[in-house]
C-alpha cells in the first residue's frame, strides 16, 4: 500500500486540491473503512488520496434540523446518525440501517458521504437515504451546488453521477408531512450473521400515515438486489389512501410484487438470485405484519 | 499540500497525544495508526489481528471513542487524543476498574483479544458519560446486558465464549454506577 496523501483544512483548500488533481489519479478518504481495505488489496500505483478528515466545515461534518427536514453534511459518522435522537424519532429506518452497519468502532469513523459514493448495492445508510427520498447536494471546484435526487445519485455498480471536478458535500431528507400521525419505518437487513455483515438481502421503508390510519405518503427502497439501490416507486405509489392496518393478505402480496418488479439480483458467494428474490417477495409483505 | 511524483515519499507531520503525552513524529501517508503506535512508539499492548477491521484486538480509543486502528490513517491522529491499554492503567501502576472487573471475572485465556476488549468496554462507559453533556443525543441509563453485546460485536474472542466477558462488563457499570 503506497499512495501520496493532501490534507486539506478547509473546503476552500479542499476544492482547490480537486481542481489541481481532477485529471490525474486520485481518490477521495473519508473514513477509509472500505477504501484502505480496497488499497490493502489492489494497490494503485501512484495514487493521491484526497483527505477529508481534517477539513474544518461545520456544512461538511455536521447535522442540521430546519423545518425543511435535516439536512446531514457528508461527513457526519454513522456513529453521530446512531447516536442522534431526532432521527431516531422521527427517521428510524436511518437510525436502524446505520446501527446494523458493520461495528462499533467502525461506525465511528465511517461516513455517509463514504457509504453513499463507495454506491455499493449493498449500502446500509445509502438504502435508508433512497427509502427517505433524499437529496444530494455535489459541490464543484467553482463553488457551485449542484442538486441531485437519491434516485438518480447512483449511475451503476459502484458508480455515481459526481462528476471529476465534484464533491459530495452534503445529504438532506425531507420533514415528515405535517400531519402524520404514525410512522412505520424500520430496514430489514438480511444476512448470515447480525454484525459485520455486508447485507444478502435489504429493504428501507418509511411509511406514513395521517390521524385515521390512511397512509399518506410511503418510501421503500431495495438493497442488494439490483445493481444499484432503487427506490421502488409504484410499490410507494401503491400504497397511497390505504389504511396500513387493514391491508389485505392480497394486497400485501402485490405491494411485493411491484417492489420485486425494481430487483435484479444475481447469484453470488453469499446468496443465489433465487434465495434473494424469495426473501425479498417475504420481507416486503412482512412489514404490515 | 504537493504531490511528489519521486521516488522518495514525502513524509507528514503528525503531533497528538498518546496516553496523556504530547507526542510528534514524521511519517510516510500510507502508515496506519496500529503500526505507528507499535513500531514507533513500541507499544506492543494493541495487537494486530486481522487488519481488516472485523476482530477489534487493535482497539484504541480516538478522543475517547473506540476505532480499528488497522484501518485508520496515522496522519489522521493529528491533533487527536489517543489511548492504548497502556494508557488505560493508572499512573500508580494500579489496573482501570475495566481491567479490574476482567481479571476478577476470569475473563481472559490466551489474552489476545482482551487488550481490544478492555478498550471497547472503556469506549461505551465513554459514550454513557458524554451523552449526557452532547445536545441532541440519545441518554439512556447504564448499558444494558443486550447494549453490551452490541457494543462488543466489533471484538472477536475464540476462546471464552464471551460469557465472562460480558458478565465483567456488566458488574462493572453496576459498580461504577
Amino acid at each position: 500500500m503506497n499512495f501520496e496523501i493532501i490534507n486539506p483544512g478547509t473546503t476552500k483548500e479542499l476544492l482547490a486540491a480537486v481542481k489541481k488533481f481532477q485529471k490525474e489519479n486520485f481518490r477521495f478518504g473519508a473514513g477509509c473503512t472500505d477504501f484502505l481495505m480496497e488499497l490493502k488489496k489492489n494497490p494503485s500505483e501512484g495514487l493521491t488520496v484526497i483527505n477529508l478528515s481534517q477539513v474544518k466545515d461545520a456544512q461538511f461534518n455536521g447535522l442540521k434540523k430546519s423545518v425543511k427536514g435535516l439536512r446531514m453534511g457528508a461527513m457526519l459518522t454513522a456513529h453521530k446518525i446512531v447516536m442522534n435522537e431526532e432521527i431516531k424519532n422521527k427517521y428510524p429506518v436511518l437510525h436502524n440501517a446505520a446501527e446494523s452497519l458493520a461495528s462499533t468502532q467502525i461506525r465511528q469513523v465511517a461516513t455517509v458521504g463514504g457509504n453513499m459514493c463507495t454506491a455499493s448495492p449493498s449500502g446500509d445508510i445509502a438504502c435508508a437515504l433512497a427509502s427517505l427520498q433524499a437529496d444530494c447536494e455535489l459541490l464543484s471546484t467553482t463553488g457551485k451546488i449542484r442538486n441531485v435526487n437519491i434516485n438518480s445519485f447512483f449511475a451503476g455498480l459502484r458508480k455515481t453521477v459526481l462528476k471529476k471536478n465534484e464533491i459530495l458535500y452534503g445529504i438532506s431528507i425531507p420533514a415528515n408531512i405535517k400531519s402524520t400521525k404514525n410512522i412505520f419505518s424500520n430496514f430489514i437487513k438480511v444476512g448470515t450473521r447480525r454484525s459485520m455483515e455486508c447485507s444478502v438481502v435489504s429493504l428501507a421503508y418509511h411509511i406514513q400515515t395521517d390521524s385515521n390510519g390512511i397512509i399518506i405518503k410511503a418510501g421503500a427502497a431495495i438493497g442488494a438486489s439490483a445493481p444499484t439501490i432503487r427506490f421502488a416507486a409504484t410499490a410507494c405509489d401503491f400504497l397511497i389512501g390505504k389504511k396500513f392496518k387493514n391491508i389485505t393478505q392480497k394486497e400485501k402480496e402485490e405491494f411485493a410484487e411491484k417492489v420485486l418488479s425494481y430487483a435484479s439480483p444475481i447469484t453470488d458467494i453469499r446468496a443465489t438470485a433465487g434465495y434473494r428474490k424469495e426473501v425479498l417477495f417475504n420481507i416486503s409483505k412482512s412489514i404490515f405484519e | 499540500m504537493k504531490k511528489t511524483k519521486t521516488k522518495t515519499e514525502k513524509l507528514h507531520e503528525v503531533s497528538f497525544t498518546l496516553n496523556e503525552k504530547k507526542v510528534s513524529c514524521k511519517i510516510k501517508a500510507s502508515v496506519l495508526l496500529l503500526d505507528l503506535i507499535r513500531d514507533v512508539f513500541e507499544l506492543k499492548g494493541t495487537k494486530p489481528g486481522c487488519g481488516e477491521g472485523e476482530c477489534g484486538a487493535c482497539t484504541v480509543l480516538i478522543n475517547g471513542a473506540p476505532v480499528n486502528s488497522c484501518l485508520f490513517l496515522a496522519v489522521n491522529a493529528d491533533g487527536k487524543n489517543i489511548t492504548t491499554i497502556e494508557g488505560l492503567t493508572k499512573s500508580d501502576g494500579s489496573l482501570h476498574p475495566v481491567q479490574e472487573s476482567l481479571v476478577a471475572h476470569g475473563a481472559v485465556q490466551c489474552g489476545f483479544c482482551t487488550s481490544g476488549m478492555a478498550m471497547s468496554i472503556k469506549g461505551l462507559m465513554n459514550q454513557y458519560e458524554n451523552s449526557h453533556n452532547v445536545p441532541g443525543e440519545i441518554k439512556n441509563g447504564i448499558p444494558s446486558r443486550d447494549e453490551i453485546k452490541k457494543h462488543l460485536e466489533g471484538n472477536l474472542c475464540r476462546c471464552t465464549g464471551y460469557v465472562k466477558i460480558i458478565d465483567a462488563a456488566e458488574a462493572m457499570f453496576k459498580q461504577e454506577q
